[in-house]
């Protein structure tokens, strides 16, 4: 199977410090979307244009037509601390696969439930489908990646509303 | 995959917002090149839009960013004293979903669905009810999208071929049309309407779905038991990403399990989908998500309106890049003369 190497977004060492506050009102009914965008991991999210890029994934590659192989980038890290690798991303998305209809815009980005994730090393894991999935990496704009702490503690709705359903 | 599509677990059941949601950055973030370059961000969820509209234009300090401008205070924001207006190409479409399963009118028939689109003033619809900050729509896919047909027209408006069509479609005498459309569409609907009229020469009847009925309507739509009260349903639509756009537009608008299919599936189409959605090269599915818009278009199996652009109202101190398909401020900075470093905040 051919290589898929996703844009990448290089880091580089000693960025700007953030300075100034700016206050917002976005009455759109995706904020809750556009907030969690904005402070969660995932493994792809778009460019200005709307352009697939990688993030926590830094590459993936079809390593036979049912199975996708997922390389971690290195070096990231949860607010609390926790570094986010491979594990975190099966983490991730056993969560999410728990769920009937998980996301909010709709079950047609759900993942076939006999999905199976498994670690090949600490920054590799491989993703097995059952059938053929060529929309995999769009479906992944919606599975976000937190830390250990936020499963334990609050989950996608576990919490506040005792499920998971249409809260991711 | 059958996943329980029309299991309406993920409709909204409506959650109030918090006051404020603040968001602190996180220094130690790995993508240094790109941001965070804001200090703080934080989402005033106790001002409604029409006061916010008013702070940022004429005040600092309170509102920075408005989004969701209405092309009617495009003006006010790009004549204020403090405020520039950004006009963003946006992953989003206006359509009118057909019922394609109508029976006691040929709605869903392909002279019909021709007619209708054939029936709208699309430069005038961009003109007056969006200031010019919309595109004529083709298909369902922005031109500026991968997969974008940038050869595709927007039917011409033709008002004598599209009664002539409609005519031969057999549509019975004295039958109105039952337009749709929730309440933030209701100008675009009512456009829409008097093209309709004065292009097919039939009635035309609008309603607008209260917000207080959205829940229900939606669960009608989605789970398509109880028959579609609306020929025509005036609806805005999105997409997460711009690389295949028939995943999240095209196959929620008329997928077998697309939330938004109004009538019953189509063979072709879902002949086209099954064939992208497995394909894993990325330049072989944008081929295929545009011939799939090439399909919907020749097919007519939307009334395809307008993309429109996304609109900002944004402090004139803020350096603000917008996304075609989310609102992500990691790149936003602000100047040195912006209210929160002059202060100190």
């Amino acid at each position: 199977m051919s290589s898929q190497p996703m844009q990448q977004a290089t880091a580089e060492a000693g960025g700007r410090t953030p300075v100034g506050t700016l206050n917002v009102v976005d009455p759109h009914p995706l904020n809750w979307l556009y907030i969690t965008w904005n402070t969660m991991e995932e493994p792809v999210r778009t460019d200005e244009r709307g352009h697939m890029v990688g993030a926590v994934m830094e590459e993936s590659r079809w390593v036979d037509e049912r199975t996708i192989e997922i390389i971690v980038r290195r070096g990231i890290r949860f607010q609390d601390g926790e570094e986010c690798n491979a594990h975190s991303v099966k983490r991730a998305f056993e969560e999410m696969q728990r769920w009937r209809a998980p996301h909010p815009p709709g079950s047609n980005l759900n993942i076939h439930p006999e999905t199976m994730a498994e670690i090949v090393d600490d920054y590799k894991l491989r993703i097995n489908f059952p059938e053929l999935e060529g929309l995999v990496l769009g479906k992944m704009r919606g599975m976000h990646i937190p830390s250990t702490r936020f499963w334990e503690e609050i989950g996608f709705g576990y919490k506040k509303l005792g499920t998971g359903e249409g809260h991711w | 995959m059958r996943a329980e599509p029309f299991a309406c677990t993920w409709l909204d059941t409506r959650q109030d917002r918090t006051d404020r949601v603040v968001l602190t950055a996180n220094t130690d973030h790995w993508n240094k090149e790109r941001g965070p370059r804001l200090e703080r961000v934080v989402f005033r969820n106790d001002i409604p839009p029409s006061e916010a509209l008013d702070l940022v234009c004429d005040t600092e300090s309170e509102v920075d960013i408005l989004t969701e401008i209405s092309p009617a205070d495009a003006e006010r924001v790009q004549n204020s004293e403090h405020a520039r207006l950004y006009a963003i190409d946006a992953m989003r479409v206006i359509l009118g979903i057909i019922n394609h399963g109508v029976e006691d009118a040929p709605v869903g028939d392909a002279r019909t669905r021709r007619a209708l689109n054939m029936a709208v003033d699309r430069d005038g619809l961009v003109r007056e009810g969006f200031g010019g900050y919309a595109y004529p729509a083709a298909g369902v896919t922005p031109p500026y999208a991968v997969g974008g047909l940038s050869n595709l027209e927007p039917y011409p408006h033709d008002p004598d071929e599209a009664k002539r069509l409609l005519q031969e479609a057999g549509w019975p005498e004295g039958r109105a049309l039952r337009l749709a459309t929730l309440a933030d569409l209701e100008g675009v609907a009512n456009m829409f309407a008097e093209d309709l009229r004065n292009s097919l020469g039939i009635e035309v009847d609008v309603s607008v779905i209260p917000n207080e009925e959205l829940l229900a309507a939606q669960h009608v739509l989605v789970e398509k038991v109880m028959p579609l009260p609306f020929d025509v349903l005036v609806f805005a639509w999105i997409d997460l990403t711009s690389d295949a756009p028939a995943a999240f537009m095209h196959g929620e608008l008329y997928g077998e399990t697309g939330p938004f299919r109004a009538g019953p599936p189509i063979e072709r189409f879902e002949e086209l989908m099954s064939e992208f959605a497995t394909e894993v090269d990325a330049g072989r599915q944008g081929e295929l998500s545009a011939e799939i818009d090439r399909f919907v278009y020749d097919e007519a199996l939307s009334v395809f309106l307008v993309y429109p652009q996304a609109l900002y109202a944004v402090n004139r101190h803020v350096n603000f890049v917008g996304y075609a398909t989310t609102f992500e401020l990691a790149e936003t900075e602000v100047s040195e003369e912006h209210w929160s470093r002059k202060n100190g905040s």
